[in-house]
């Protein structure tokens, strides 16, 4: 039995049964003594190769062999969590090499992008990979060289997975985790122009819209590490520009919101910035007057748009008083004319307004 | 016949095109087609001309398709599916309830033998025999159980191994208050659900099995609103070595706000309400927050305009699924319960006679659903519908059991109101027996009534294609029928339950 394992399909010609080095076990088959409902019709390799991982389980074997045996299950359902476990269990009882089981794992996380196990996997063999190369438990991760240079590769395979799928779920929750697990500033310098490279080759990428709120948001700084006023600042910016360059873009509208909420802003101090949003486009030009503060729609804008209407149904509802009724006006529109999918929901906003 | 007249308005672009335009226009350009075909299909068959156009839910199709899984098995594509066994039963087992089939002795007692071969010696159970004990399985077999088990010889249900359940469930709990969904595994809201769903309906929530559970979940809901898969726990517990978890520091979000964990984490912050309501009370600690009304804004977001036929996406700009019929029209109505319970709603609705209804008047009274039920049973019964019976995504993808029983239990939740009333509260809550020896009995007893309570209204059911498409009602927690719900929980926690349907008095 070779050291390393093999995607040779010479070597996976033979079943287990066949294996003369797999004699010694007596596979366990799925079901004993029960007509199983809805069964699913395996093929003779998946059905040979899990019947050899229950006898595996169940005498507890820890051994090289069971590397190849669970790969290959793997390599056939990838979501089979239960090989992964082991997989992973052996790999630490053998204190196999990690880094060489990252890589083995980059085809197959490219391969396998959608599935969960693979980027879990992936985390636990990178935190293990951190932990074997520290002994003192009050470091951080990013106080740690091969955890950091670690770190730094995985990102780098990251960002070539989601070249694949740029809005893979699993892709990205692994990014963040992994940006706050190290926590080293080297990492999260190139966050923000990697997000930025995104949403120029996409706009509406929500899922780099998220990333953005992470990396400028929901990391832990030091009091008087960064200057929030100024990052508001920033981001107000960025993000009024991409609304006027796609104004019914809800990943921006929210994205808008989302960083006045964490704030604490008013979105009163964003009217003058909506109100050209809000009404038909002909009405809105302006000619000669740039205001940089105020970005206006661009030229192909479809307006008035829904998000901006909504927006501005906020401001109105929150002054209250006599603007109350300009949200009820505003929210009438919407629930009648611009967003009727969505009537109740509109509809139930002037009752609680009005209530 | 006359064409039903629709908005066939695009998505805006504003001539700014981008992958997520391009891909969005092309789906716009598939859902519009296959609308038009069907309608016309039907216009070019029978039905007399001037009668208005009304889609039919393709029942017997889809009974069939679901018999030939459990009977025939599923073919080997299906390989994928082999550590998720519970949810194949599950699945299939739950659409022939929202269909009105029942099942026979025979084919009970055999799913109850093949669900009873995954669970594992040490609790929980598996994706598959011989498999590790996972969360996500453990729901959908213990689900599956109730709809086809009962108490006694061969039942299945005295067979749950409860202590041993209750072990696994407290040997995957994290510092932070969250769960692992197997061990070795992640931590996940899907998980948090599942566990919280068996845990109610067995009758095994401990205040210790789900301390630091609410202020986890908390964490879980991002800037958007809906929830994400779990958030990063390690700037709060690098901090403090002495106590778990410092409230202080952030635990932000890992991804974005997506269907399927909003659906969780929405449940689970309704499963979570009994433990909230009866130990923060005087105990000095800060009640964890969820913004509910962010919350239900973005789910009603997530439903696609006209040209989208109605449907639900799971995320911001990504497009119509069939499979968040459920996850976010169903989540809907559980975020509504929420919104309602929070602001003290005390009577049930049935009066609100001062808002002016509709002119067509039809379908538009006060206490209708906050989202668009109409929009969605469209959704389905135009798109979500495979020809060779089974439901699906969109066109032109195959149906598969997870999409059937997620676009069934969808289009159920769009043409029923189940919601937690208070007269049935206090109903079960007068039926409630004590038992002397009942540990925990404040949090169970208000757990059992909060999640019985929740009950469909009369008289506020639309169907779009008229009454022949009817589905059952199902438990939007649970996602069982409201009877399979009270039957397993009535076994567990040793209640007889009062009957839901009054008695028509002469
Ligand atoms: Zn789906």
């Amino acid at each position: 039995m070779s050291h390393v394992e093999s995607n040779d399909p010479a070597d996976q010609t033979l079943l287990y049964c066949e294996k003369p080095e797999w004699q010694d076990v007596t596979p366990i088959p799925q079901y004993d003594g029960v007509n199983p409902i809805a069964p699913i019709f395996y093929t003779p390799e998946y059905k040979d190769a899990t019947e050899y991982f229950r006898a595996v389980v169940e005498k507890d074997e820890i051994s090289e062999r069971v590397l190849q045996l669970t790969l290959d299950i793997i390599q056939m359902n990838p979501a089979h969590y239960s090989a992964w476990q082991y997989r992973y269990r052996t790999i630490i009882a053998l204190k196999r090499p990690l880094e060489a089981e990252l890589t083995l794992m980059d085809v197959l996380a490219i391969q396998f992008l959608k599935t969960y196990q693979v980027w879990h996997h992936r985390r636990l063999v990178l935190t293990a990979l951190y932990e074997s190369s520290t002994s003192d438990s009050a470091s951080s991760p990013s106080s740690n060289a091969a955890g950091a240079a670690a770190a730094a590769k995985e990102l780098a395979f990251i960002t070539r997975a989601l070249e694949t799928d740029t809005k893979n779920y699993h892709t990205w929750s692994y990014r963040q985790w992994l940006l706050a697990f190290f926590d080293d500033e080297a990492l999260w310098e190139g966050e923000l122009p990697y997000v930025e490279r995104l949403l120029e080759a996409d706009v509406r990428n929500n899922s780099a819209w998220h990333h953005r709120f992470f990396v400028v948001f929901g990391r832990v700084r030091a009091k008087g590490e960064v200057d929030l006023e100024e990052v508001l600042k920033r981001e107000l910016s960025y993000t009024k520009d991409q609304i006027a360059f796609a104004p019914n873009n809800p990943s921006a509208w929210n994205y808008l919101r989302g960083i006045l909420e964490r704030n604490k802003k008013p979105y009163s101090d964003l009217q003058t910035f909506v109100e050209p949003y809000t009404v038909p486009a002909s009405s809105s030009t302006d000619e000669g007057i740039v205001d940089l503060d105020n970005p206006r729609p661009g030229p192909g804008a479809q307006l008035p748009c829904v998000a901006a209407l909504e927006f501005l149904a906020d401001i109105h509802e929150k002054a209250g008083g006599e603007q109350t009724k300009q949200a009820i006006e505003i929210w009438k529109s919407l629930a009648n004319e611009h967003d009727t999918m969505r009537k109740k929901y509109w509809e139930f906003r002037v009752k609680e307004a009005s209530a | 016949m006359t064409a039903v007249e629709r908005n066939w308005k695009p998505t805006p672009t504003d001539g700014v095109s981008s992958p997520t335009s391009t891909l969005q226009a092309s789906t716009e350009e598939i859902l519009k087609a296959r609308y038009l075909s069907v309608t016309l299909n039907a216009a070019s068959s029978n039905s007399p001309p001037s009668t208005p156009f009304e889609p039919t839910l393709h029942k017997n199709s889809h009974i069939q398709y679901l018999l030939r899984n459990l009977r025939q098995g599923f073919p080997a594509r299906y390989i994928s599916q082999a550590a998720s066994q519970p949810w194949l039963i599950f699945w299939t087992l739950q659409g022939f309830c929202v269909l009105g089939v029942g099942l026979d002795g025979q084919t009970k007692k055999q799913a109850v033998d093949t669900l009873l071969a995954m669970q594992h010696p040490e609790g929980g159970f598996c994706g598959g025999p011989g498999q590790a004990a996972h969360l996500l399985p453990t729901y959908a077999a213990v689900s599956a159980l109730a709809i086809v088990g009962q108490p006694g010889e061969g039942g299945g249900w005295d067979k749950i191994n409860r202590e041993k359940m209750y072990d696994f469930f407290m040997s995957l709990k994290q510092p932070d208050g969250s769960f692992l969904v197997a061990h070795h595994a992640e931590v996940d809201v899907r998980g948090m659900y599942c566990l919280l769903a068996v845990a109610t309906l067995l009758n095994i929530l401990t205040p210790e099995l789900v301390a630091g559970t609410s202020e986890f979940i908390a964490t879980c809901q991002t800037y958007e609103g809906g929830f994400c898969n779990a958030s990063f726990p390690g700037w709060a517990q690098h901090h403090s070595s002495t106590s778990p978890i410092d409230p202080s520091i952030p635990r932000p979000p890992l991804g974005e706000a997506h269907g399927g964990y909003t659906f969780c984490g929405t449940a689970s912050w309704a499963f979570l309400q009994p433990y909230i309501k009866t130990s923060y009370r005087g105990s000095g600690n800060v009640k964890p927050e969820v913004n509910l009304k962010a919350l239900l804004r973005w789910t009603v977001q997530m439903q696609g305009s006209s040209i989208e036929l109605g449907g639900f996406k799971g995320r911001t700009n990504k497009l119509v699924d069939g499979c968040y019929s459920w996850w976010v029209g169903g989540c809907a109505g559980v975020v509504e319960g929420l919104i309602g319970e929070g602001v003290g709603k005390s009577e049930d609705k049935a009066h609100a006679t001062d808002v002016p209804t509709e002119p067509d008047g039809e379908w538009d009274d006060v206490d209708d659903a906050l989202f668009n039920r109409r929009g969605l049973q469209e959704y389905v019964l135009y798109a979500g519908q495979h020809h060779a019976g089974g439901l699906i995504d969109k066109p032109p993808k195959p149906s598969d059991s997870y999409h059937t029983l997620y676009c069934l239990a969808g289009l159920s939740a769009a043409q029923h109101r189940v919601q937690p009333s208070s007269s049935r509260r206090e109903t079960l809550s007068a039926a409630w027996t004590a038992h002397a020896e009942a540990e925990f009995d404040g949090l169970r007893k208000e757990a059992f009534i909060s999640a019985l309570s929740w009950v469909e209204e009369e008289g506020a059911s639309l169907y779009v294609g008229g009454e022949k498409n009817r589905l059952n009602a199902t438990h939007p927690l649970f996602n069982l029928t409201v009877t399979h719900s009270e039957g397993i929980m009535a076994h567990f926690y040793r209640q007889t339950i009062p009957s839901r349907f009054t008695k028509k008095s002469t």
